[in-house]
């Protein structure tokens, strides 16, 4: 039996509802979803009373299911204006599922706009919220010590906290989550999400499952039959099992950079000549010589440890990775050519609580206004710091390209484009265009056939095949999104059958539910149906679901590519929406 | 005739001049040489492996021509 935690932070009350049988294989973002499709009006202000922040964890949340333990956090975004999920590794999620949590729904504004909270659930779901007014201001890093100084000494507790650009509410600030050993280094990072949290007074998050163990199983022995298979899967993958495990996400650097893919400049070129130093082989052969840790898990579970913690020239933590996200958007994209430089730009956002593909993204566009060079680190760092008070810089790469008169603006439904270029690869550009979520690669991750050969190939400088290949994959990964599947199980499933088979079997023995396979393809397509219909309501057209028109006009170096997917296919991605509809009896 | 060629990840201990590293080598060879037959005399690992000349994807019997840039990649994502 799995409860919705309700707190209301205009009374500040807290109830506990069950999870309603209708949503009984709903967990992640299908049950983030289905809450606020449900309970936010489309026309709410996303920092408005009416909206609902919800943290959920998968369906295979609390349980030894490889790779299991993605959190999924949910609310209108203050940043598209839509509905938003963004997806997080680290310890919350198991945390929450081991209590029998579903989600947390928070809803209301406290009376006192200066107000700050920690709500706090003891492993014995005892529910509290107290005022935290000191920490109001502090970074991420020093609340992580802040609640930690408050916890007995042999806890084991998970957390979510809020950083000064979340309670400042500014939309691009997103929401940090501790990490097996308490640093809070992994983030919902995407869609202002942290300024819903500003905006309802939280500061943390304390969720305690001291003593709390695995989660009991409907078929034991089958569920752990099927996880030996899904493992095996995973390991005997060269990506999952090999490549992620060596050089991290960041070893992408080189390939895209190789396939001139790889953003650079703002958007103005697709390959970077100092892509091999901010690159994964370098990250790792430094983060060796100074020993760091090169190869762990972000989440207990995973068995792929694509994170990495990066040290400085004295050997003290930074921060985790650099991922591939921040080295190519505080790298590449700024013209900054050096790991450390990198680092302290990524140490900053996370201590800030910034997403840094946004963030990234936005001090290019910052650069490319002239306000400071290409290239200029500390410039760059500066800029960050000063957040609000100066400019615009933290609400996101729109602002602050409308403040400074920037004619290239790479955003959709107001989110900046991640770290593929859609020129020359035109698949990641239909996901870009026509996501729900704004634009965003892990809403349909078409890298995989595009360039790295996973899952067929698709010639990334044609617009043909393009369309089914995003669609199938934004299916796919609603789906598992919603079972808290990490995407890079995605890799080892597009190639062996027998890996998808296996999440079919773990998730029939963990609930005891019987289904057709086929219904797990179903659940990627209602998720999804939720949120398109959430977006039209929220004002959403078909002119919300294009590129820039820079990227149809502007040619992109070095193969001079342009976006050529028409507009009519950008239109047949989601022909499965009124259909799916009617099924789930919506509308 | 003569093409550069680029080894990443752990294929850079395969490098032609037994050297390592990532940065591009020359390497003569002959007109009609394939992709495969550069992977053969390297003797990278038999496994799947991402292959572009010039920044596109070409096939294990793709001709090289002079000037060439070939870069290999083993089996890698991130996201």
């Amino acid at each position: 039996m799995r409860d919705i935690l309700r707190v209301n932070m205009t009374d500040l009350s807290t109830t506990w509802e069950p999870v309603p049988d209708a949503w009984k294989l709903y967990g992640g973002r299908a049950l983030t979803d289905a809450i606020i499709y449900n309970d936010v009006p489309a026309d709410a202000d996303p920092l408005g009373s009416a909206n609902v922040l919800v943290f959920a964890p998968g369906m295979f949340g609390g349980t030894t299911a490889p790779n299991g333990g993605r959190l999924s956090v949910g609310a209108k975004s203050p940043l598209t204006g839509g509905i938003k999920e963004s997806n997080s590794g680290g310890q919350l999620a198991h945390t929450l599922a081991r209590l029998g949590i579903g989600a947390i729904a928070i809803s209301g504004i406290p009376a006192d706009p200066a107000a700050r909270y920690a709500l706090t659930i003891e492993a014995d779901r005892s529910v509290s919220l107290t005022r935290v007014d000191e920490w109001a201001g502090l970074g991420n890093y020093e609340t992580a010590a802040a609640i930690a100084a408050t916890r007995p000494a042999e806890d084991r507790f998970a957390t979510a906290t809020n950083g000064p650009a979340g309670e400042a509410m500014a939309r691009a600030a997103g929401i940090a989550i501790s990490d097996p050993k308490g640093y809070p280094n992994r983030f919902a990072g995407r869609g202002g999400l942290g300024a819903v949290m500003g905006s309802k007074g939280i500061k943390a998050i304390i969720v305690s499952d001291k003593g709390a163990g695995f989660l009991e199983h409907a078929d034991k022995e089958a569920f752990v039959a099927a996880t030996k298979n899904f493992t095996k899967a995973i390991k005997e993958h060269g990506v999952s099992g090999t490549g992620l495990p060596m050089y991290g996400t960041n070893v992408l650097t080189n390939i895209l950079n190789e396939a001139g893919g790889l953003p650079t400049r703002n958007f103005s070129a697709g390959s970077f000549e100092f892509a091999d130093a901010i690159g994964g082989e370098t990250q790792r052969a430094t983060i060796l010589e100074r020993g760091g840790d090169v190869s762990h898990g972000c989440s207990t579970g995973c068995v792929i440890k694509c994170s990495r913690y990066w040290s400085d020239k004295d050997g003290n933590y930074k921060t985790k990775g650099p991922e591939y996200e921040t080295a190519w958007s505080m790298g590449a994209d700024c013209a900054i050519g050096d790991l450390d430089e990198i680092a302290e730009l990524d140490r900053a956002c996370g201590d800030l609580g910034l997403d840094t593909i946004e963030m990234g993204a936005t001090l290019a566009v910052y650069m490319d206004s002239g306000a400071i060079q290409f290239g200029d680190a500390a410039g760059a760092l500066a800029a960050l710091r000063d957040g609000l008070a100066d400019n615009v810089i933290w609400d996101g790469a729109e602002a602050t390209g409308k403040k400074f008169g920037v004619a290239r603006i790479p955003v959709v439904k107001h989110q900046a484009l991640p770290a593929y270029d859609p020129r020359s690869v035109q698949g990641i550009g239909v996901t870009y265009a026509t996501s729900t979520q704004g634009a965003d690669h892990t809403a349909g991750y078409t890298i995989t056939a595009n360039i790295l050969g996973v899952g067929g190939t698709v010639n990334p400088l044609s617009p043909e095949g393009q369309v089914t290949l995003s669609k199938t994959l934004q299916i796919a990964t609603a789906m598992l999104d919603s079972l808290g599947l990490c995407i890079f199980v995605a890799f080892p499933v597009l190639d062996i059958p027998e890996a998808f088979v296996a999440i079919h079997e773990m998730l029939e023995a963990h609930t005891g539910t019987k289904y057709d396979i086929a219904a797990l393809m179903q659940m990627g397509r209602e998720v999804l149906t939720m949120e398109r219909l959430y977006n039209e309501r929220a004002g959403f057209t078909s002119a919300d679901d294009r590129l820039p028109e820079f990227f149809r006009t502007d040619k992109l170096p070095p193969h001079d590519a342009l976006f050529t997917v028409t507009d009519a296919d950008l239109d047949s991605v989601f022909d499965f929406v009124p259909e799916t509809a009617k099924e789930m009896g919506l509308q | 005739m003569n093409v550069d060629i680029a080894l990443f990840a752990y294929l850079s201990d395969y490098q032609p001049d037994g050297k390592g590293g990532r940065g591009a080598r020359p390497f003569a060879l002959e007109p009609g040489t394939t992709v495969a037959d550069i992977i053969r005399t390297l003797g990278l690992p038999d496994e799947p492996r991402v292959v572009f000349v010039n920044g596109r994807h070409a096939a294990d019997e793709a001709l090289l021509a002079e000037g060439d840039r070939l870069a290999i990649f083993p089996p890698v994502a991130g996201g």
